[in-house]
């Protein structure tokens, strides 16, 4: 009787603790999301998609087209370069190096690469793309946030295709089909919503990189579209307007703040319905 | 039944196969009779199923398997190292123990092979598809839902569908690897059932845990042990007087 007692005890305090460390990492989440919907509401409005900056003295609305449109075009081009390699890459480790010391070195490696800092991957691109150019330039950018893009595709893409029975591809390969047809037709196509939502959320997370484009793509003032010269990012505007003493600039920070914030939100809802038509 | 003369479509010499270094096959000596089913029987582990999957190479999968020996096929050596395994996998057929469906229509499923083989008239495709869905029984099920996806049928259906998709390319030989141990009885009745109407125009090897189904389908049994061929004899001779006496052993369920 006396040991049941203390063990309904035990049994209390503990769910007590975690339901206390569950609630502070929730309390945490949504007082980010109050505070970003609060003031980016303020500076929310159509100037914001529709001009450029304005400079900040003036106290004119300006907008952030030109980061809006410059985010776009660094992430589009490093999805676009890193994508494929990371597919590609991901079906070399799952399906031929199999089961190999040199796919458990190369997958391991690709786990290390995915945890470094992406500060140091800016620099790295930094000394080879930017020094040499003599000039900030949004080449170098995608490139900076397509080598964190093609370790996250390439081991999703492994995983996704790990996942698959084997007998499937013995049973393909058992009727005569050749490998590179038994990936493309049976494998692959198993695998499909699984590599999908690898690579969305992926590009999620490129999409929200501040340090790498620091060192890279920089910024610019005005709407640009030549990847040869600086190339303003939301995320860095974010960080410079933020970082400023200007009102209206803070304001406009918060407004981008809160976009690319419902933009996350909404990509990850919209792919977790996804995954759960899948599961069933 | 006796018939004088019998005709082999698989001669195994003096065959053995290492996973690395361990010697999972030891110098297995079989001939496979022309248009006949051969039970593979013996416990877990005596290399029934490791024998199976030698005759369409399906070990090369895998890093660091090795042959010794020969098995001729077709006047060849098919564990040459030269010969084309595709050609091989297109004469040797293959069910397995799981359905395997392909993640597509049903019709195209039973298609695949016989694409591979570069056929690409629609209408003799359609019309050998109907031919082989026909023989294994699932035609009247699926006629109406060919584009559906083969993923929506029963497990006993998705197994004949398998069977279906392995006949369509017209195999000369088709290897059953414990088809039914994932089947109700009445699906298991039914790829038996099937299994004996192919009998006379296809040769078919089986690998089975069960005694009873060997013993009612086929016509040579084969006992393994420890990755030796212990005996191999007419069905009915096997299960009333074998001549081993681990063989008999094992039958009467004394280990296993």
């Amino acid at each position: 009787m006396d040991l049941r007692l203390i063990r309904k005890i035990k049994g209390y305090i503990m769910l007590f603790l975690s339901t206390l460390a569950a609630l502070i990492g929730v309390v945490l989440l949504f007082a980010i999301l109050y505070k970003v919907i609060m003031s980016g509401l303020d500076g929310l409005n159509l100037n914001l998609f529709i001009k450029d900056e304005a400079p900040a003295f003036l106290q004119a609305s300006g907008g952030l087209r030109h980061a809006f449109i410059g985010q776009l075009l660094i992430t589009v081009i490093a999805s676009l370069i890193g994508i494929p390699i990371g597919i590609l890459g991901g079906i070399y480790l799952s399906e031929y190096a199999h089961n190999t010391k040199t796919g458990r070195f190369l997958s391991s490696l690709a786990d290390v690469s995915i945890s470094i800092p992406t500060i140091i991957i800016g620099t790295f691109i930094y000394s080879i793309l930017v020094r040499p150019l003599g000039h900030f330039n949004g080449w170098a950018g995608a490139a900076a946030l397509a080598v964190i893009l093609i370790p996250i595709v390439m081991r999703t893409t492994e995983e996704s295709l790990k996942l698959i029975p084997w007998q499937l591809r013995e049973a393909a390969l058992a009727l005569g089909t050749p490998m590179y047809k038994v990936i493309k037709d049976i494998v692959i196509k198993s695998a499909l919503t699984g590599i999908f939502t690898g690579v969305s959320l992926a590009v999620a997370r490129i999409a929200g990189e501040t340090a790498p484009l620091l060192f890279t793509s920089f910024s610019n003032n005005t709407l640009s579209f030549n990847m040869n010269e600086p190339v303003a990012s939301l995320t860095v505007s974010i960080f410079t307007y933020a970082s400023s003493a200007f009102e209206n600039w803070i304001s406009l920070a918060w407004a981008a703040a809160l976009v690319i914030t419902v933009f996350i939100l909404i990509t990850n809802i919209i792919l977790k319905q996804i995954m759960k038509k899948r599961s069933y | 039944m006796s018939e004088n003369i019998v005709e082999k479509e698989i001669e195994v010499k003096d065959m053995s196969f290492f996973y690395g270094e361990k010697e999972a096959l030891k110098n297995v000596t079989l001939n496979v009779e022309k248009n006949k089913i051969t039970s593979l029987i013996g416990p877990s582990g005596c290399g029934k199923t490791t024998l199976l999957r030698c005759f369409n190479r399906m070990h090369d999968l895998y890093k660091g398997n090795r042959y010794t020996g020969e098995i001729i096929f077709k006047n060849q050596n098919i564990l040459d190292k030269n010969i084309d395994i595709t050609k091989l996998r297109t004469d040797i057929g293959m069910v397995f123990q799981k359905p395997t469906p392909f993640p597509m229509s049903i019709f195209d499923n039973v298609a695949y092979g016989l694409r591979l083989k570069g056929i690409k008239n629609k209408t003799e495709l359609h019309n050998r598809v109907e031919h082989v869905l026909k023989k294994s029984a699932l035609w009247n099920e699926v006629a109406d839902r060919l584009s559906s996806s083969a993923m929506g049928l029963s497990g006993g259906q998705q197994q004949r569908l398998c069977l279906a998709r392995t006949l369509a390319p017209e195999p000369d030989v088709v290897l059953f690897d414990e088809p039914t141990s994932a089947l109700d009885p009445i699906s298991t009745k039914k790829i038996e059932e099937l299994m004996q109407e192919l009998r006379g125009s296809i040769t078919m090897l089986i690998v089975t845990h069960n005694m009873q189904q060997a013993a009612r389908i086929s016509d040579r049994t084969a006992f393994m042990y420890m990755g030796e061929l212990v005996e191999e004899d007419a069905t009915d001779i096997m299960f009333t007087y074998p001549k081993k006496q681990m063989t008999e052993e094992y039958i009467t369920g004394k280990f296993g």
